[in-house]
């Protein structure tokens, strides 16, 4: 019975969330993604407050926000998530209190701009040793210029993941937001991860529709890992879901994508029905992310 | 050097230079794998021995080292740089050079970018404890090519300026008949670019493209430009030209000796050169101190 499986796994283990933020009044929600926009040309993009917008039910909007951290912990408690990601210290306010105040609920992780060449090599080497960052995160389809998974700009910061014996998240599949795939295709991963066999990769949203290249690719290299990041629970993709339940029980991740664009209430709500196997439910919700994350 | 226009107690440096080799054959195997034509794999000794008149073939004797101190002493070269590479196994006649006479010579590493992290922590420990200076490529003698601007370069590229040393690149169509691509000089732009404190150091004459090599020590201060494997009389006049105007921090001396040339050779016709004075203690000794970090 799947549904007891995650209860188990839940009340054992517990959660870590890769993928989550600090609920934020729905205006200063919005702006967080003017960089998105900018590289838009559709009309629509200019006007949802939320560029992926039309393909998510139910985003989450809050018109005020008074203690972004404590409120997102409650959350945290509520369902039972134990740990979860967010940015570094200099980063703002909330992950400065979050890791200051709560440093067990909370681990860094560090984000790298391919386009700002050796100082963003220099930054994350410094994320790491002074911030204790956990992992790196990329996500080259939303800079300017674009800058693929492959890309020569992403090989120095490959190099300093394998130096630091970090993580990496990059994205994989096609993106919400009307900007190009190109920069995610998934079978650009396959270059990196023979290039850099050390290198933990961590994909992030769905990998859609190319989830059976995914598979192949999970398979192939070691050091290549899948994250749910962005995906309703309902939604999980049949392959992925077939790849835990048999070779792959070590190599999927739970992350989940409050408050971009799902309720934190609805990813719960529906995580029971996921027919994942009752071995793959502790390793999926927390064992497989502490492990490869370096959490303890 | 009597009558050299360059100071006598200049003490040259020498950014190309090796131990007579025991095997000259050996010394190129690594090259056999990137080469198709019948002379290269049966006839040649040395892969663009066709570009070259007289070859040295010099007889060391017992003490490789020893003969090449003495060759350096005859024309006043102070210090070379000696190329040492993972594929040495263990001890080599350069290895061994640096570690008996500090003074004289220093190391250089060669890198294969296809050997990606490995080649990174290798790189990193030839500085931190062989203490080699430089790091080297050839590009278009890797196995498979590897271009000057390839992904598989940027690590180490990256692990460069972290060390804060330079990497001397082949430049230009190479000797040995291989494809030149991976050589082309237009590719220096992009990496002289998206790494503006790389110090990178071109080698072996930038040719047909010394108009290009010339604009590109221009626009990139941290690009140099190294006269290895050249006769004197036939330094691209686009380079010469460059060193007397704004480019005399620009522009060092490298023999070759003795892949293509004799030392003999290379003095006797350096002075003909017609570099301006102010140019001739920076071309030989002053710009590669200064790159190479060796006072």
């Amino acid at each position: 019975m799947t549904a007891e499986g995650f209860e188990k796994a839940r009340a054992e283990v517990g959660v870590i969330d890769t993928m989550i933020g600090f609920p934020a009044p729905r205006e200063e929600q919005a702006k967080q993604y003017d960089f998105i926009r900018k590289q838009t040309h559709d009309a629509d993009s200019q006007e949802w407050e939320f560029p992926a917008q039309y393909m998510f039910k139910g985003v989450p909007h809050y018109e005020q926000v008074d203690h972004p951290v404590e409120m997102l912990l409650a959350k945290m408690d509520e369902h039972g998530i134990r740990k979860a990601i967010t940015g570094l210290p200099t980063q703002g306010d909330n992950p400065k209190r979050a890791l200051e105040l709560y440093p067990d609920r909370f681990f860094a992780c560090a984000p790298v701009d391919p386009n700002a060449g050796m100082d963003s090599v220099r930054a994350l080497d410094e994320a790491v040793r002074v911030h204790g960052a956990k992992a790196a995160h990329c996500w080259g389809t939303g800079l300017i210029p674009q800058v693929p998974v492959n890309d020569k700009k992403m090989y120095p910061l490959y190099a300093k993941c394998v130096e630091l014996d970090i993580p990496i998240f990059v994205y994989a599949g096609v993106p919400g937001p009307r900007i190009q795939f190109a920069p995610q295709d998934v079978a650009l991963l396959d270059e990196v991860c023979w290039f850099f066999p050390e290198l933990k990769i961590i994909t992030r949203h769905g990998a859609e529709p190319w989830t059976e290249l995914m598979v192949k690719l999970l398979l192939k290299w070691p050091n290549l890992y899948y994250s749910t990041s962005a995906f309703a629970p309902k939604h999980y993709n049949e392959r992925i879901i077939e790849f835990a339940n048999t070779r792959g029980a070590e190599k999927v991740i739970y992350a989940g994508y409050y408050p971009m664009g799902l309720d934190i209430d609805r990813i719960f709500a529906e995580l029971p029905d996921v027919p994942f196997r009752d071995h793959v439910w502790p390793k999926f919700l927390y064992e497989n992310a502490a492990r490869v994350l370096k959490l303890s | 050097m009597p009558d050299a226009p360059w100071p006598s107690d200049l003490g040259v440096i020498d950014l190309m230079i090796a131990p007579p080799f025991r095997d000259a054959r050996r010394t190129y195997t690594f090259l056999r794998q990137n080469l198709r034509d019948r002379e290269s794999l049966e006839e040649f000794e040395f892969p663009a021995q066709y570009m070259f008149k007289e070859v040295p073939h010099p007889v060391p004797g017992d003490d490789p080292v020893r003969f090449l101190l003495e060759q350096m002493d005859r024309f006043g070269i102070e210090k070379g740089m000696l190329g040492i590479s993972t594929r040495d196994d263990g001890e080599s006649d350069s290895r061994r050079a640096l570690r008996e006479h500090p003074d004289r010579f220093f190391g250089s590493i060669d890198v294969d970018p296809n050997r990606g992290m490995d080649m990174v922590r290798d790189l990193q420990r030839a500085v931190e404890v062989d203490g080699v200076k430089a790091a080297t490529a050839f590009p278009a003698g890797l196995h498979p090519q590897v271009p000057i601007n390839d992904a598989k370069f940027y690590p180490i590229y990256a692990k460069c300026i972290e060390l804060d040393i330079p990497i001397c690149v082949c430049a230009g169509v190479p000797g040995p008949r291989v494809p030149f691509a991976p050589q082309y000089v237009g590719l220096i732009d992009e990496v002289c670019w998206y790494f503006p404190e790389l110090k990178f150091v071109t080698r072996h004459g930038c040719e047909p493209w010394a108009d290009l090599a010339a604009k590109l020590l221009l626009k990139w201060p941290n690009l140099y430009y190294s006269t290895s494997a050249f006769a004197p009389r036939y330094y691209p006049k686009a380079i010469v030209e460059y060193a007397n105007t704004r480019g005399a921090d620009k522009v060092l001396y490298a023999g070759y000796y003795p892949m293509g040339l004799s030392l003999d050779r290379i003095f006797k016709e350096l002075p003909d050169v017609p570099f301006r004075d102010h140019v001739w203690p920076k071309f030989l000794r002053e710009n590669a101190e200064r790159v190479f970090k060796l006072s």
